[in-house]
């Protein structure tokens, strides 16, 4: 879907991005990450011709960007940014209808798909499409933000740190909304973070990126298990890593059907994550987690030896 | 009632105590048999008496009084008091015209004395005082501001026949309607042609930051220059322009006049009018301007779009400053006969006629004050997001 070969970046002498390669298949949600001034924006915003690549070539759908006027290209893609990039002067629904009124749709298909989004992204059509973007909490901006991004329906979303301003729990139910409309809608997504843990839960493919080079790319899984390189371990955590994959397996991956043994006082949801299965033996002392379904109905056990002990490459 | 309001108003009864000061220290009057002998002032006692004179006090007492312990229905009242106050000064006036004037002298005449004067002033910041402790919208302080107006208007066609003020006008009524009409088209062709320009400019100085160096570096310099001596410095060569080019003779350039004057006001304007629109441009979130870009906006249409809606209350603040700086300013552009409310300043002057500067100052005053609030009223209405 998008394909980066041999990309470089120069500013006048400094070289901001340099001989970067990079594919995100069609559906693939993909975060790039790494400390400032890493590229990883630049990179972004290579893909729609913000900024415009020195070398190499950037493909979409097989077709290089040059072929398309800039404009043309970014109609074509979602576009999301820190602090939200809404106009000031401009209501909610206006914001939200920008590109398919640059597309030219006609006025009422414009008020069908606003109104659309406002109720996939959970905003009260009545209550905010006549408000402006300084009547809205951090977290509704945001949402309005990516609403206007998926307004045209574009395959590909391009988010530069969306939700970098939110605090840490608008941030989490956001990210959480993102996962679950990306699962939905099945948009290829290029996604920059500087925020490891935010990039961990959201990718199908991790990119860590240092000084305009990319270090390592994959499933977030392999990256935590096998890092290239002391940068790439430090930036996933360090000594935190066995954490960070805890909290991206799920406990139904590691438990054990029930046995012939008493079952274990303590309980832990099937979905809950590795992550909290460890938290709760902490916190309560235990050995052993009864594993429940949804209706809290016993369905295996998981034991601290099973949840250390069989990890894949042990 | 809530603590926050119970506290004294220190504004408002410093206001009303300074007022109160004037009122009763200063001359409220002065009257002269006619318009050659300087006046002789009278004390707001000779106006009325010692019991006028209290009786005249006891507004002001009674504000004092609702300024110690403010609620919003003191604060209202007190509103109404000072409306009231100021609506009253011109029928003091005319009752010191009655009581003090001689009626067997035709050509006496009578001036506002300190005291009438000092008092409207600090009358009227106790009244801006009062509408913000109201939050009442500024449309409603102008309507107020029309009950005194009224009384003032009503006093001059009846009781004030001996007020200078009024007599000078009398004399020039054509010549000041003509004056106030020159004024206002010195400053209206002034304001749009430095419009004009001062948005080209600054539209140059962001395409081209060479420019921008140069070119504030000129404006400033041609801000440091005294108006005076730019009349001046213009005389010589426009002199020359019109008796070497016809046209420009044919249209009415010359050293003296318009030309000079429009020429001076517009570099005057330059300079508020630049920096504003560039400042303005340059200052709307970039992030703003990314997005638009990233939506896949035009260079067009993020400029017109999103750059200058977003820039206009700046770029209307501009044009505000200037207005109010170009009214002023044209009054010295008399002494270079381009006329205008000026002329009067400067005839008074020269013939130690007091009143006769008035007749030329407080129109300008007043339509400073009148452009400012209109053009401020404008900026609010264009703000993003709407009015509030």
């Amino acid at each position: 879907m998008i394909d980066l070969i041999h990309v470089t970046k120069r500013f006048g002498e400094e070289t901001a991005v340099e001989d970067i390669s990079l594919s995100v298949a069609r559906g693939e949600f993909c975060v790039l990450v790494g400390t400032s001034g890493c590229g990883k924006s630049t990179t972004l915003r290579m893909i729609n011709r913000l900024i415009e690549h020195s070398e190499g070539e950037i493909h979409i759908e097989g077709q290089q960007i040059r072929a398309f006027r800039g404009e043309t290209l970014r109609r074509r893609m979602g576009y999301a940014i820190q602090s939200t990039g809404l106009f000031p002067h401009w209501t909610v629904e206006r914001n939200i209808g920008l590109v398919p009124r640059l597309l030219k749709w006609p006025a009422e298909r414009v008020r069908e798909r606003v109104e659309e989004l406002m109720t996939l992204l959970g905003l009260a059509v009545d209550e905010f499409a006549g408000k402006y973007p300084r009547q809205l909490s951090g977290g509704q901006a945001q949402r309005v933000g990516v609403a206007r991004a998926l307004a045209a329906d574009p395959d590909i979303l391009l988010m530069d740190e969306p939700f970098g301003a939110l605090d840490p729990i608008t941030r989490e139910t956001l990210q959480e909304e993102l996962r679950a409309l990306q699962a939905r809608l099945q948009k290829t997504i290029v996604f920059v973070t500087h925020d490891m843990d935010e990039a961990l839960r959201l990718a199908d493919r991790l990119v860590v990126m240092h000084q305009g080079r990319i270090r390592q790319q994959g499933h977030p899984l392999a990256l935590l298990r096998e890092p290239a390189d002391d940068f790439v371990a430090s930036l996933l955590g360090g000594e935190d890593r066995g954490l960070k994959e805890a909290a991206l397996l799920p406990v139904s991956e590691r438990m054990l059907p029930l046995g012939p043994r008493l079952v274990a006082r303590e309980r832990v949801v099937q979905h809950a994550t590795l992550r909290e299965a460890l938290s709760i033996m902490l916190w309560r002392h235990a050995e052993r987690l009864t594993v429940v379904d949804d209706e809290d109905i016993p369905i295996g056990e998981l034991s601290l030896r099973r949840l250390v002990g069989a990890r894949s490459h042990d | 009632m809530r603590r926050e309001t119970s506290r004294p108003n220190i504004v408002l009864a410093s206001l009303l105590l300074a007022t109160l000061v004037a009122w009763v220290g200063l001359d409220a009057v002065s009257v002269a048999p006619n318009r050659i002998v300087p006046g002789s002032g009278h004390g707001a006692h000779e106006v009325a008496g010692t019991a006028g004179l209290a009786a005249s006090l006891l507004p002001l007492l009674a504000g004092l009084g609702l300024a110690w312990r403010p609620t919003l229905g003191r604060l209202r009242l007190s509103l109404g008091l000072v409306v009231a106050m100021l609506a009253a000064l011109p029928a003091w006036l005319a009752l010191a015209a009655a009581n003090l004037v001689d009626p067997a002298l035709p050509q006496a005449r009578m001036g506002i004395g300190a005291g009438v004067w000092v008092a409207l002033f600090l009358l009227l910041l106790a009244m801006i005082e009062l509408r913000s402790r109201l939050s009442l919208s500024r449309a409603l302080g102008w309507a107020l501001l029309l009950v005194p107006l009224a009384s003032l208007t009503a006093c001059l066609a009846v009781w004030l026949e001996p007020l200078a003020l009024r007599q000078e006008y009398l004399g020039r009524s054509e010549q000041f309607l003509g004056a106030i009409g020159e004024h206002l088209l010195l400053v209206g062709v002034a304001v749009a042609a430095s419009l004009v320009l001062g948005v080209a400019m600054a539209l140059a100085m962001r395409h081209w930051p060479g420019v921008q160096k140069v070119g504030f570096a000129v404006l400033n310099f041609l801000q440091t220059i005294p108006s005076l001596a730019l009349f001046g410095l213009l005389l010589a060569p426009l002199a020359w322009l019109a008796a070497n080019v016809e046209w420009l003779a044919a249209l009415g350039v010359s050293g003296i006049g318009w030309a000079p004057a429009l020429l001076a006001l517009v570099g005057y304007s330059l300079l508020p009018m630049v920096r504003n629109t560039f400042v303005a441009l340059d200052e709307v979130d970039p992030g703003v301007i990314e997005a638009a870009r990233g939506m896949g906006m035009s260079r067009g249409q993020v400029f017109r779009q999103v750059r200058l809606p977003l820039a206009l209350p700046v770029i209307l603040e501009g044009i505000r400053i200037t207005s109010v700086q170009a009214i002023g300013l044209t009054a010295v552009a008399a002494l270079i006969g381009a006329g205008g409310l000026g002329t009067f300043i400067f005839q008074g002057l020269g013939q130690a006629a007091m009143d006769l500067v008035l007749l030329g100052a407080l129109p300008i005053l007043v339509m400073a004050l009148v452009a400012d609030a209109l053009l401020g009223a404008l900026t609010d209405l264009l703000r993003p997001g709407g009015a509030t």
